[in-house]
């Protein structure tokens, strides 16, 4: 295919083909390009083994089996595959078999769905919490359930699919202000005031590892009646804030939020995803977020090691502690290799590439074969001119891993860059 | 086709994807978003025009187009004549 490395998977996303069935046809010619294969190769990659900071993985690059340092998965806690976790997962499958064979209004809800869901509305001092068995359902729930047509969802420019769809879903008038730009933010608001409207934010960015500019978000929707804000903690909780409760306890702002949402598949250690509130809005979501009630209930397996996993993770901060301690000493390192680590505040870190997506993909390449699973993220999952690998410091790497991935990232990648 | 005919296949689908709109209303030295419109319902009527006009540029070389009028120019480098 002509130019096939200038297009990306948001080029193909009308079909006029007769048959439903039938991809567009310059879509396959695309997909069938050699060059675009050797990029696709690098998604779903099988892992081996559980992801800890090292794993094995069977590359699609060349066939091999690879022993390799983990700088992707999301696992920040180390909490997928913690002792205690596992054990409690056994048991638990012992006891309640291996899935909830109900939705949670008729025969999903078990004992364990109601204990966990306490303790989450607890641990985020909220008064009750709804479970949902995906991270995305739970966010694209959350907001088709609360938001109607006529209704305004403002959000920042980089939230997540699960929100942008949740606010399709909804009917909302949905407005996008540029990322963390709070001039930007205002003036939306001040456009529209008087509607009944949500602000959708992220504590951490997921590309970016930059934090929502919260205070100055509060102080803009202060000044306004009927602005309730709904912040995403997916890569915040269990890291931020003095007891790990996300980037509202960072900046002693709980209080003003209405809303607060996380992932159960990223610190967590498992999957799912849950948002806490008042009473009453919970109350009604039960019977309006599709996603909630039309899905079976999470496995008890899962939520019996997520109860675990909430349990190790809050007993103190040593975990949260040591993931801090491997961030601040992985950037310094980073840092001192001269690469552009965006604005990250957080231990999701960027390495800014820039516009060649065969530049990124050559590294990736070279950086796997060294022993790194480091995944390339390209357009459209972030801006063309900054094509990046994004790195996940987990609290189970060791200061020798880290020098290691060290070593690795400076020989093919910063050497390449700053050549 | 000229490009006046470009610009009205793009206002055509301006005023299909945003409410309240007039022909008449849109400026092509503006941007969509001065008429409302958020990101999402500018890829929807970048790729209904694109589709109309039987044309494939991708996306990516599109991120620094401020304008109506300078979508169009972009257009008109592949639209055939």
């Amino acid at each position: 295919m002509k130019d096939a490395l200038k297009f990306s998977l948001a080029d193909f996303f009308f079909n006029d083909n007769p048959d439903v069935l039938d991809p567009p046809s310059d879509f396959d010619e695309w997909m069938d390009d050699p060059s675009i294969k050797a990029g696709f190769s690098f998604f779903e990659q099988q892992l081996l083994s559980a992801p800890r900071a090292e794993t094995e993985i069977l590359s699609n690059l060349d066939g091999k089996v690879r022993k390799v340092i983990n700088l992707t998965s999301y696992n920040y806690l180390g909490l997928s595959s913690h002792p205690e976790v596992i054990e409690a997962a056994i048991e638990g499958v012992k006891k309640y078999g291996l899935g909830a064979s109900g939705a949670p209004l008729l025969s999903g809800t078990f004992d364990l769905h109601v204990k966990f869901a306490k303790m989450l509305a607890d641990f985020k001092k909220k008064e009750d919490c709804l479970l949902y068995s995906s991270g995305l359902g739970g966010n694209l729930g959350a907001l088709q359930g609360i938001l109607r047509k006529g209704d305004l969802l403002v959000m920042d420019e980089k939230c997540h699919k699960s929100l942008v769809d949740g606010g399709t879903l909804s009917g909302a008038k949905m407005q996008f202000f540029e990322h963390n730009n709070i001039e930007h933010f205002a003036s939306i608001l001040e456009k529209f005031k008087g509607k009944r409207t949500l602000v959708a934010i992220e504590g951490v960015y997921s590309m970016d590892g930059d934090l929502a500019k919260l205070p100055e978000i509060v102080e803009v929707c202060d000044q306004y009646d009927n602005i309730e804000i709904y912040i995403d903690e997916a890569h915040s909780t269990l890291m931020f804030g003095e007891n790990g409760r996300g980037v509202a306890e960072h900046f002693n702002l709980e209080n003003k939020i209405g809303i607060t949402f996380g992932t159960l598949s990223k610190s967590f250690g498992g999957v799912g995803g849950f948002i806490c509130s008042n009473e009453k809005i919970i109350r009604y979501l039960k019977g309006y977020s599709s996603p909630y009630n039309f899905s079976c209930a999470s496995s008890p397996v899962i939520i019996a090691g997520l109860i675990k996993a909430l349990e190790v993770a809050t007993r103190d901060s040593s975990l949260r502690d040591k993931m801090w301690e491997n961030t601040r000493y992985f950037k310094k390192n980073l840092e001192s290799l001269k690469l552009d680590l965006g604005g990250t505040e957080s231990q999701v870190i960027p390495i800014i590439i820039g516009s060649s997506g065969e530049l990124l993909f050559e590294m990736a390449g070279e950086a796997q074969k060294r022993g790194l699973f480091l995944q390339p993220v390209d357009f459209p999952a972030v801006p063309a001119h900054s094509r990046r690998f994004r790195i996940s410091v987990s609290s189970q790497l060791t200061k020798e891993e880290i020098d290691e991935a060290c070593n690795i990232i400076e020989d093919v990648i910063a050497k390449k860059l700053n050549a | 086709m000229n490009k006046s005919e470009v610009i009205e296949v793009i206002k055509k689908n301006i005023i299909d994807n945003l409410e309240d709109l007039e022909e008449n209303d849109i400026d092509p030295a503006k941007s969509m978003k001065d008429y409302g419109a958020n990101s999402l319902d500018i890829i929807e009527v970048v790729s209904c025009s694109m589709r109309e006009l039987k044309i494939k540029i991708p996306r990516a070389e599109l991120a620094e187009i401020a304008t109506i009028d300078q979508l169009a120019d972009k257009f008109m480098d592949h639209v055939e004549n």
